[in-house]
């Protein structure tokens, strides 16, 4: 089924810090939507509905926050939506948005995610508010355990992810994690939280908001006219699948292949290594990167760890991974799956500054939530026919 | 009959006020009510952005009240814990001297006939403010502020961060499988429940395939194993929050049981540190005594009910390369 081209013109975030303790939700919320409002040239009367998405209310303890800030984001008398995807939900938030402008509902919305984990715990949210909690650490450990045995990867590759994302990350000025003396021996010697995965080899806590301006294909070709390039959305796609059911694979889960299947067909992609040139994938803990790049099909099975150890996805690399730093670096949670989004968006519209891919065409932002269950990924490009 | 079970969620949150909010609970300290002027109108308690075009507010702070007319109304006739006052009370629509909206507050009236609209009230202020909308205790009937209790004055840093401890009292109904499941475990019987469509075997009282999306009644019950093998796990560095009640490394493994496909997911270990742990070790149940029962069951907690968790049994590892991939 086709849609009406539609596209990313506005583009903005917050300095991601692990407190922000000078602003209220309302102002850390309003400082990502004026950059993506200023980025778009446009203004709050622009916006013809607002998508919120965070992760569950336990995060802060705050009931249904999409209510309290409608009038902070300027949405009073608009349409408001709030998207509950789990840790995917910045990802489907956009592809939520973006439903909107294909369906000829609305010609322009903005979808904004957030998370000020300095309010709560983000520990004691995931055990359900009991003691005891895996942690999503701790979740993750055996699905990492099981890829490092099947693969054969030898364990340098957690840290070579770990080490390559932390130097990205200081290229990004908005990224959380400056780490400048990182380096292998540096995530090696650091504590071990769940096992394999070491303390430098899991992603922070963060404070920070992202948004992003979606508009219809006369607003996009408006603004490309204008010299400021839209990211077009070729295609995107949520998928989940049961927690738990015997034979469950959460290495290969079958929803991250079929949404995988499904954006690569929209987009025309039939070959994912060869023509997506750079790819925002949601890695919270450092091996998730090879096991995603074998589940989205940027690898083979088994392969993934291959494309790390040689420097395929750093950043001078042939498919370079997190250019921005990734969730490594920086994981506001609600706001991580928009912030790949957003950041593949930049990558197309040659915005990404400091840590640009050059000649960018092509862009994968996926996210992911929950146990291996909820993916969320779009595929944008420079143009609408990319392949030629 | 539906059995529920009740819990407590409890968390103190942190509140980062923000510039405005910051403002207005710092004047509170200081037995100070501020408004934020907006346009032609000042609102109190003061916003950081114009609600109707969320265009940014200057700071320009205006003082209100302290005393102010009732606008609206509605009586509290048994107050909760939660509730301001421990005692039936108003809350109000109290539209402060100076204010063009009005503030939502406690008015201690005594009885609803007391209450009335355009009656002036005037608060009643905590001795010992720390920055809160509670500083204010109420308001009372009359024009003038008064103080409970000693005045210890003012905040000496501007207020930033509000304290806000969230407390949810729920009720979840137990599904009959899972009662099921737990009064087996008393018998030291491990039940599983056969999906008649897949054939995938469900334990610990889940009484439905997602799979296949149907119910699984007790037609579907089988015996499972009391023995198997750890396929997987994870070692947990607890970080430390309120309700957190580990200080150790501790280990959730994942037990497949012998002769079947049943995943024991997420299994307490016993007798086992955490650096024993490992794919291929075999293990055996361990129930707990009757004088070890508790209301929450054994280690395992829910409806695994008596069953503590997995103890070593000493026999020679498994070597399946193919066994850590058993993690559902
Ligand atoms: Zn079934």
């Amino acid at each position: 089924m086709s849609t009406p081209p539609v596209a990313v013109v506005g583009v903005g975030q917050t300095h991601h810090k692990s407190r922000r303790l000078d602003v209220s939700f309302g102002g850390l919320v309003r400082e990502a939507v004026f950059r993506a409002l200023d980025d778009a040239q446009m203004s709050l009367d622009d916006i013809d509905a607002v998508v919120l998405g965070k992760a569950p209310d336990l995060f802060e303890g705050v009931m249904k926050p999409e209510l309290y800030l409608s009038d902070a984001l300027g949405a009073v008398g608009k349409p408001m939506f709030r998207v509950h995807t789990a840790g995917s939900v910045g990802g489907t938030t956009a592809i939520v948005a973006a439903s909107h402008v294909q369906a000829g509902k609305h010609r322009t919305v903005l979808a904004v995610a957030f998370e000020k984990q300095s309010e709560g715990n983000a520990q004691f949210a995931l055990g359900s508010g009991k003691g005891a909690s895996l942690g999503a650490g701790g979740a993750f450990a055996p699905f990492i355990r099981a890829y490092i045995q099947r693969s054969g990867a030898p364990e340098h590759i957690g840290w070579k992810v770990a080490v390559k994302d932390r130097l990205n990350a200081l290229k990004n000025p908005y990224a959380h994690l400056k780490i400048e003396d990182i380096s292998i021996e540096k995530v090696k010697a650091s504590p071990m939280m769940w096992e394999p995965t070491r303390f430098l080899e899991s992603c922070p806590s963060s404070d920070g908001a992202c948004a992003v301006v979606i508009t219809d294909e006369a607003g996009a070709k408006a603004a490309a006219a204008d010299g400021r390039p839209p990211a077009w959305i070729l295609a995107s796609s949520s998928r989940s699948e049961p927690s738990s059911f015997p034979g469950r694979d959460p290495v290969r889960p079958a929803a991250a292949l079929q949404c995988a299947a499904d954006v690569y067909t929209g987009a025309g992609i039939t070959d994912p290594r060869r023509q997506i040139d750079t790819a925002e994938l949601y890695v919270p803990f450092s091996w998730l990167e090879p096991i995603w790049l074998e589940a989205f099909g940027l690898a083979e099975v088994g392969e993934g760890w291959k494309l790390v150890d040689d420097g395929t996805t750093e950043l001078g690399g042939s498919l370079p991974v997190n250019a921005s730093g990734g969730v490594l670096s920086s994981n506001p949670i609600g706001a991580s799956g928009l912030l790949r989004f957003a950041e593949a968006a930049n990558q197309v519209r040659g915005a990404a500054g400091e840590h640009q891919v050059d000649g960018a065409k092509v862009a994968i932002g996926m996210a992911y939530g929950a146990n291996n269950q909820y993916f969320s990924t779009w595929a944008v490009g420079s143009s609408l026919q990319p392949f030629g | 009959m539906t059995r529920f079970i009740e819990s407590t969620i409890t968390f103190p949150y942190k509140r980062s006020l923000g510039p405005v909010v910051g403002a207005f609970m710092t004047a509170l300290t200081e037995k100070q009510i501020l408004g934020i002027r907006c346009q032609d109108a000042v609102l109190v308690p003061p916003m950081e952005w114009d609600p109707a075009t969320g265009a940014e507010l200057p700071h320009e702070f205006v003082e209100v009240g302290p005393a102010g007319t009732v606008e609206s109304w509605t009586w509290v006739g048994t107050p909760s814990i939660q509730h301001p006052l421990d005692h039936s009370f108003a809350f109000a629509f109290i539209r402060l001297d100076g204010a063009t909206t009005p503030l939502l507050h406690a008015v201690d009236a005594g009885t609803p006939q007391a209450m009335s609209e355009g009656m002036r009230v005037a608060p009643r202020w905590r001795g010992s403010r720390e920055g809160r909308i509670d500083d204010i205790i109420c308001f009372v009937r009359g024009e003038a502020a008064e103080t409970e209790g000693e005045d210890t004055g003012g905040a000496t840093d501007p207020v930033t961060r509000m304290d806000y401890l969230a407390s949810i009292t729920y009720r979840n109904p137990v599904p009959e499988a899972a009662d099921r499941a737990t009064e087996a475990s008393r018998e030291h019987r491990l039940l599983g429940l056969r999906c008649p469509t897949c054939g995938r075997v469900y334990a610990g009282g889940r009484g439905l395939c997602p799979v296949d999306a149907i119910e699984l009644g007790p037609e579907c019950e089988v015996d499972l194993p009391h023995t198997g093998t750890i396929t997987n796990f994870a070692i947990v560095t607890p970080v430390q929050y309120p309700g957190q009640t580990e200080t150790e490394p501790f280990v959730r493994a994942f037990v497949l049981l012998d002769g079947t496909d049943v995943i024991i997911p997420y299994s307490v270990v016993i007798e086992l540190p955490a650096d024993q742990v490992k794919v291929g070790l075999r293990v055996d149940a361990v129930w707990a005594s009757p004088a070890e029962e508790t209301e929450e069951g054994g280690g395992m907690g829910g409806s695994w009910g008596s069953l503590l968790g997995w103890i070593p049994n000493g026999e020679p590892d498994i070597d399946d390369p193919d066994l850590v991939n058993r993690i559902f």
